[in-house]
């Protein structure tokens, strides 16, 4: 009785360790506040920071004023990517800031991108070769930098992270330029806002 | 004898807890007539939270909309507390039909406010076609 009770017990033990050992995952909304935030690295968040800041100066001082000229009447004003430098020690993707402006920008119905005139070469290499020379020249380009300084002062570490962006137009002179820092503090490698 | 060590331990123990909660209230001016003509509209509230309520307190909100169509809003916080204190929030918007407007770049931003701080927080809609919005406003949660 005293084996049965004690087997009965060790299954149950072993039982319960088994459904407490296995990994703990979870889906969290890309925008939401509960997103892993540290203290070295550009975080996912903080490239929807910086996109949100950039995409509403753009608005506020060029799209909203009526100062973004199309050079063709009636259509949206066409823009293409030039360089954005990466001048962190981080190797990161540019378009997790540069697709995600694009894509608001898309949305305002004031300015479509160019996938055929980029710095670096055609986006979509397909419709260069299949459409011929393209119909029209880009009335605005964009480019920018993205730069990282680190400070430290006894155990308190921070980052901070500077994006810059101007707006060009084919004259060469920048029509719009921005600057928006994301500043991140912690003691340990990981800290939460 | 033992009140006599007791009582010095209980002061240094004040005096340190008193140190780590220093209050960072912040002192500020302004014009007592200001110039500025906010146009202040009426606002809806649901306060789940009292103690994020009395962090981030909504004073008000003004909205005004470009020459192209984009609604700009303000929003004036005030921490009401005696300290520091880190929320988050993240803005909706909708369209004419109260559709829910999705764009890549929604995010949770991440603000503080010193202790009695009054700040802004401005937005400008990503699309003409976004006339409501929604604000919401939580504590930190990592």
């Amino acid at each position: 009785m005293k084996n049965a009770r004690l087997y009965a017990l060790t299954i149950l033990t072993g039982l319960l360790a088994a459904g407490c050992a296995g990994p703990k995952v979870t889906y969290v909304e890309p925008d939401s506040s509960r997103l892993v935030t540290t203290v070295e690295g550009i975080n996912i968040q903080d490239f929807a920071q910086a996109a949100d800041a950039m995409t509403a100066s753009l608005i506020d001082n060029l799209i909203n004023p009526g100062r973004l000229k199309s050079s063709v009447p009636g259509e949206p004003a066409l823009l293409a990517i030039s360089r954005i430098v990466n001048n962190t020690s981080e190797q990161i993707d540019t378009d997790l800031l540069v697709k995600k402006i694009r894509v608001a920008l898309l949305r305002t119905g004031k300015v479509q991108t160019s996938t055929t005139i980029a710095f670096g070469g055609a986006e979509d290499p397909l419709v260069k070769e299949l459409g011929g020379p393209p119909r029209r020249m880009p009335d605005y380009t964009l480019s920018g930098k993205i730069i990282e300084v680190r400070a430290r002062a006894g155990k308190v570490r921070q980052t901070s992270y500077v994006f810059q962006l101007s707006l060009s137009n084919m004259d060469g002179i920048a029509v719009w330029e921005d600057e928006r820092t994301i500043v991140k503090q912690g003691t340990r490698p990981s800290v939460g806002f | 004898m033992l009140m006599k060590t007791a009582l010095p331990l209980c002061l240094t123990a004040v005096l340190c807890l008193a140190a780590g909660c220093r209050s960072t209230r912040v002192n500020t001016v302004e014009p007592a007539q200001p110039v500025a003509n906010k146009q202040m509209i009426s606002d809806q509230r649901v306060l789940l939270d009292q103690s994020l309520n009395k962090a981030v307190s909504v004073v008000g909100v003004n909205a005004a909309t470009g020459p192209e169509g984009f609604l700009k809003i303000q929003v004036e916080v005030e921490n009401r507390t005696r300290s520091r204190k880190l929320f988050t929030y993240r803005i909706e918007w909708f369209d004419e039909n109260g559709m829910l407007i999705e764009l890549p770049t929604a995010n949770a931003r991440p603000r503080s406010l010193e202790g009695g701080e009054r700040a802004m927080i401005t937005a400008t809609a990503p699309t003409p076609k976004a006339k409501d919005f929604r604000i919401k406003f939580l504590e930190p949660v990592r």
